[in-house]
């Protein structure tokens, strides 16, 4: 299992620090500053409406109140606006009534215009540009990066992390303008009614602040560790997806559902605690928001009677605004978890913006003109994932261009890991290797890949049609260029067999596809980039002598005029060779031609040695009639 | 870059079981279908009712009190029992906000407690379907059930359900004290009731339409991001950074639409209610002044007042029923999915009266079997096999001629078409599936490590294997000095997919898990074709151990490792067309002397 609060990078970048953090958000919000204050300016305006509503319905009371009750004071009317005084009450209630409503249709439409500029700003523009951003960054992070992280983590950052990013702007920064605009007009407003009610009504309001606050710093661990035991779920159940042949073949259904369960029910625990927390704060606030109703109906209702406060405009405004007052502060849960939420997604978005890109051109890098004949030269070159660990160890040997490398060795040995260093899928910790002379660290990142064609190992196909995944590094190529890069991968024929030909849609990695087929076309889709350097990683391990016969035939024509490294131990691949390397632990132990290296005593004639048919078979064979070209060569 | 070709892809989205969205959306089996979930908590969840009904009353007569307070002692001028109001007031806020306490916990652990249980429905549901299953579907989609979709079923039991019970009767509570207060108004209220209905049908049908289309596109976002990232040593191999980035960011803005149009659509909705309620209270100012201002009609002042409260607590929860109905579409799609996944019934199951194997001896028989992936097309026909137990069985023949299906059959992952497959004389179909991989080893062409240590993935066969068993294992089959010279030997971690071993190291790894795991049938698909030579030669001694008093099934490539097979069989199309011994089969001269001859040549010496 790995710890769950593992490093991203693989070179720990350090932790960016709640305020840095903050900060960053604030950049991110100044860059959509236009949108925020749209958003912002359109609820203010709402604000304004709302409030003016309130005040219409208080006038509204106060003018029945003082048409009926005689000695009453007479209503005060905002912004100077007397109804003329030939109205009779009636007519003037109707007139208030007729303005409340105008106010609201105006709200109404407003209202719909603010929620639809919000998704527009924050769906529309906010995650669209953050999720390319992460999805960029992804693209081009190096391959340590990938062999660190698991990657249902990195897919939750680039969907729902990036969500909760996105929610500082919306829930977190312009709610909190909204919310600290609205509390200050609100203050003023029941300043205006009663400075002394004000204050004593809001008196709670500091306590609530720091409860908010210190809530706030109890859950944020919380919420953090939430997300990674989630994670841990998500990669169980993606494991048992994609392992499931091998759970079914073992019959381990039920350790893996125990696994299963176990990381369910830690999400569970974990949420629990959190709920206990949340469910003590959330009430605790909305009390202490109602405990301002109690002194507004004490002390305001006493002021009521002795005659100092209003009624309508006074006292039933004032528990209006009260509540609108109590409403924002309750959203404070609200935001208090946002900034909480929006806090943990943002530092796994920006995790992953900042993880260093290891492997970049570097600046005024050489450029590799394509398809120009190039020499490979390893000169002293160390390299282990792990720097203690080293898997090569003082390789060194040239290539010139054109010429084929056969690459030897026994599990383990490194021959993977050498090819990988010339395309830079990785750095040499020590040492140099070159192309055509230059240090490959010193030429442009994009000029040397696209010279070089990799097969790798695993043949990992993207679900797509079969031209677009031969196309896949030449999106451009006609479809002529691809059927030719196909004949020559020994897939034109399979592929013109299938029910809708170079249209059929492959599935995910590649299912519906044998494993042979898989890799005739990861060859292909090697061959259609014309590389200079082509790269193969034991292209015929899973392919029957048949087909592999086909793809040999075919390589070397694709060969031609490439240099080629292959890892391969069939003796007909290591026959055409013009150099073959025996790797052991990372280390270069016999280098030459086949031809010399069968003389010599050591590794690779005991290699040899043992895939030679057996000398019974021969005879058989040679014995059967019809077998003229084998009978007829000399047998060793 | 050619003029006209068509938007690049990453990905092929091919949508099949969301094709079709039914157009009910507050489905009542669906909920009660849901609400069996919470029926092993039926205490909480009836506590909860209990809790709801008392906060439907406490929040109407909060505001009732208010108003109460206000036409009362106020009005009256009566300061001692003004306080004492307040004083009121205050105790009953306590006890409301003691029971939203409990009310939200207890309903926030019931939603938990639901979705844990969901998760691990879907996670047994799963695992109990055939392999036919997941060559079909994606791994994006499988986890998007699993994530968001079961929080949309959370969302909808904690807040949906008892938020809506609650708000619902506060609405009920309030009506009714409106109605005491006074019978006109209380009609008012309940002629705007048809309105509100209007709106909210009228939205219905639109909003779910628009939560199902991006929900759908969001699976499509998932699912080209997850191979995005399990393909990325493709991408910068192949330069294609650039390519992919810009074909991403297009989707994402695509998804954005999706998820605007949901915002625009509540953004109608929403403030239509809203204008609703202040288009009451406009009415009630108009209509209580007229009746306050007409003496004769019995109505003072502070009824208005309180009618002013009372109708603020009716119509508040109108609003937030806007909300929590989003929240129940959106959950009701959740788990409309997740429930279609729970429905999936495999293809074909164990019969029930399917019996466990005993110990097997280990004779293998195939009677005339066909199979066909599709109907249409036939992979295998006519197999007639017949292996004693201890037997080594070979399998020749081209890519694409059965080979990997008739293990696959072999091993139950499949029923076959026509014919029958017996094990020690017992029709597999009458077998239980289970009890027949416990005694088969199978390692195929990919093998698939889990997070963990080596040690770990080595006992997977056999969990309660001792440490000493595990390392002879690895011994027997020569290759534990290959473990023990990783950076911390059998304790080495891989990570997933079996990062930091290579390809070879890992299927070593699988021999040792099959060993341990001491299977009477062992099924080897081109096992040893990923090791590279010298390995293969180190281990095909230990193989020969492994396979000794097994079944044995192989598929290999290398034709010089099935050279001592007790039986051959070659498959062309889908037929065995011929079978016996390597030497009988060379003399025979026919496809198989063929395929070797063509072996040999690529391996001989001599040019």
């Amino acid at each position: 299992m790995k710890p769950p609060g593992q490093p991203l990078s693989a070179t720990a970048t350090p932790e960016l620090s709640s305020w840095g953090l903050v900060r960053r958000l604030l950049g991110l919000a100044w860059h959509y500053r236009a949108g925020c204050i749209r958003v912002v300016s359109l609820q203010v305006v709402l604000l304004s409406l709302g409030l003016a509503g309130l005040g219409l319905t208080g006038v509204g009371i106060d003018v029945v109140k003082a048409s009926i009750v005689p000695g009453s004071a007479a209503p005060r009317w905002p912004f100077g606006l007397h109804p003329p005084a030939a109205w009779t009450p009636m007519e003037t209630v109707a007139a208030v009534s007729a303005g409340i409503l105008a106010l609201a249709l105006t709200r109404s439409w407003l209202n719909c215009a603010y929620s639809t500029a919000v998704a527009r700003l924050v769906q529309g523009e906010i995650v669209t540009a953050l999720r390319a951003q992460v999805y960029d960054r992804l693209q081009r992070l190096s391959f340590r990066f990938f062999d660190a992280n698991a990657s249902s983590s990195l897919i939750n950052r680039v969907t729902r992390d990036v969500q909760a990013t996105r929610l500082f702007i919306d829930g977190v920064l312009i709610q909190s303008l909204i919310m600290a605009l609205s509390l200050v007009v609100y203050v003023i407003y029941m300043a205006h009614i009663h400075a002394g009610l004000t204050a004593a009504c809001l008196a709670t309001t500091p306590v609530m602040w720091v409860i908010s606050v210190r809530f706030s710093r109890l859950v944020r661990p919380a919420y953090r560790k939430n997300r990674e035991l989630v994670d841990r779920l998500v990669t169980v159940l993606s494991e048992s997806v994609q392992g499931i042949a091998v759970i079914k073949g073992f019959a381990r259904e039920g350790h893996t559902l125990e696994r299963y369960t176990v990381a369910n029910r830690d999400v569970r625990e974990q949420n629990f605690w959190i709920f206990d927390r949340v469910t003590t704060f959330g009430p605790l606030i909305t009390f202490l928001s109602q405990a301002n109703l109690v002194v507004l109906l004490a002390f305001g209702g006493g002021l009521v009677i002795r005659g100092s406060l209003p009624l309508g405009t006074g006292l039933i405004v004032f528990a209006g605004l009260l509540q609108q007052f109590s409403s924002q502060v309750a959203n404070l849960t609200n935001l208090a978890n946002s900034v909480q939420e929006s806090l943990t997604g943002a530092r796994r978005v920006f995790e992953v913006i900042d993880a260093p890109v290891e492997i970049t051109s570097p600046p005024g890098a050489r450029r590799l003109p394509q398809h120009c004949p190039c020499s490979v030269t390893f000169d002293h070159v160390r390299f282990g994932y792990d720097p203690e660990a080293p898997v090569l160890r003082d390789v060194s040997f040239t290539v010139e261009p054109g010429q084929c490398v056969a690459i030897l060795g026994a599990t383990g040995s490194g021959k993977s890991t050498l090819l990988s260093l010339i395309p830079r899928f990785y750095d040499p910790c020590a040492g140099r290797v070159l192309v055509n002379g230059v240090p490959v660290r010193d030429l442009h990142l994009e000029d040397l890949r696209r010279n070089v064609g990799t097969v790798f190992q695993e043949s990992f196909l993207f679900s797509n049609t079969i031209a677009a995944c031969i196309a896949f590094g030449r999106p451009e190529a006609t479809r002529d260029q691809i059927e030719r890069a196909a004949r020559v991968a020994a897939a034109h024929r399979f592929i013109e067999r299938l029910p809708q030909g170079y249209e059929t849609v492959v599935g995910e990695s590649g299912k519906g596809l044998s494993g042979g087929q898989r890799q005739r076309l990861a060859i292909a889709r090697a061959i259609l980039l014309e590389p200079s350097i082509l790269l193969l990683d034991d292209p015929t391990a899973a392919i029957d002598a048949q087909t592999e016969h086909d793809i040999l035939e075919a390589m070397d024509s694709a060969t031609a005029g490439r240099t080629t490294f292959v890892v391969a131990h069939r003796l007909s691949t290591l026959r055409r060779a013009d150099l073959v390397l025996v790797l052991e632990n990372g280390r270069v132990v016999q280098a030459g031609r086949h031809a010399d290296l069968a003389e010599q005593k050591g590794p690779y004639r005991w290699i040899i040695g043992h895939q030679l048919a057996d000398e019974e078979t021969r005879r058989l064979l040679g014995a059967a009639p019809g077998v003229p070209a084998l009978a007829g060569g000399g047998l060793p | 870059m050619s003029r006209t070709p068509p938007p690049l892809t990453l990905t092929c989205f091919q949508p099949n079981e969301d094709a079709e969205t039914s157009e009910q959306p507050l489905d009542a089996g669906l909920i009660r279908r849901l609400l069996t979930y919470t029926r092993p908590y039926r205490r909480t969840r009836n506590l909860l009712f209990g809790l709801v009904t008392v906060r439907a009353i406490q929040l109407p007569c909060l505001a009732w009190t208010i108003g109460a307070v206000i036409k009362g002692p106020i009005a009256r001028g009566d300061l001692r029992g003004t306080l004492l109001g307040a004083a009121g007031f205050a105790g009953l806020a306590a006890l409301t906000q003691f029971t939203l306490h409990f009310r939200q916990l207890l309903a926030l652990r019931l939603g938990e407690s639901v979705v844990q249980d969901l998760r691990q429905a879907l996670a047994s549901h799963l695992l109990a379907m055939p392999m036919s299953f997941f060559h079909r579907e994606k791994l994006g989609r499988i986890i998007s059930r699993v994530t968001s979709d079961v929080e949309a079923v959370r969302a909808g039991v904690q807040n949906v359900l008892f938020v809506s019970l609650v708000l619902g009767g506060q609405m009920i509570v309030s009506a009714l004290l409106m109605l005491w207060c006074d019978r006109v108004l209380f009609l008012m209220v309940l002629a705007l009731a048809p309105a509100m209905w209007l709106i909210n049908q009228a939205f219905r049908m639109r909003y779910s339409r628009v939560m199902r289309a991006n929900q759908e596109s969001f699976s499509r976002l998932t699912a080209t991001l997850a191979e995005s990232v399990n393909g990325v040593r493709v991408t910068q191999g192949f330069v294609r950074q650039d390519v992919n980035a810009s074909i991403f960011q297009r989707m994402a803005a695509d998804h954005s639409v999706y998820n605007v149009e949901v915002a625009r659509t509540s953004a109608i909705f929403l403030p239509l209610l809203d204008f609703t309620s202040q288009t009451f209270i406009a009415m009630l100012l108009l209509v209580g002044g007229y009746r306050v201002l007409h003496p004769g009609i019995a109505m003072s002042i502070g009824d208005l007042v309180q009618f002013f409260f009372l109708a603020g607590i009716f119509f508040e929860p109108v609003r937030n029923l806007g909300d929590v109905y989003h929240q129940a579409l959106a959950a009701m799609a959740g788990a409309e999915r997740v429930f279609r996944v729970l429905d999936t019934q495999p293809e074909w199951q164990d019969d029930p009266a399917a019996t466990d194997l005993p110990r097997l001896r280990g004779r293998v028989e195939f009677h005339g079997v066909g199979f066909g992936y599709t109907p249409e097309r036939r992979v295998l026909q006519d197999v007639d096999i017949a292996a004693d137990p201890g037997q080594t069985i070979a399998l020749v023949g081209h890519t694409g001629s059965g080979k990997t299906t008739l293990i696959n059959l072999l091993a139950k992952f499949y029923l076959p078409g026509t014919g029958e497959i017996l094990v020690d004389g017992r029709d597999l179909r009458r077998v239980r599936a289970e009890s027949l991989h416990r005694q088969m080893g199978v390692i195929q062409q990919e093998n698939f490590l889990f997070t963990g240590t080596i040690l770990d993935n080595l006992r997977l066969g056999r969990p309660e294997a001792t440490d000493a068993a595990v390392v002879e294992a690895a011994r027997r089959l020569d290759c534990l000095d290959l473990f023990e010279a990783l950076p911390e030997g059998l304790q080495t971690v891989v990570g997933e997919r079996g990062a930091g071993l290579s390809l070879g190291q890992r299927q070593l790894v699988c021999f040792v898990r099959a060993m341990l795991a001491d299977p009477r049938i062992l099924v080897l698909d081109e096992a040893t074709s990923s090791v590279d030579a010298v390995t293969e030669a180190r281990i095909q001694r230990s193989l020969a151990t492994l396979m000794q008093g097994r079944t044995s099934f192989v598929i290999a490539h290398r034709l010089s490792t099935i050279r001592n097979a007790d039986q051959i069989l070659v498959l062309e199309h889908g037929r065995i067309v011929e079978r016996g011994t390597h030497p009988q089969l060379i003399a025979r001269n026919g496809v198989y002397a063929n395929l070797y001859r063509q072996f040999v040549r690529a391996t001989s010496d001599e040019e």
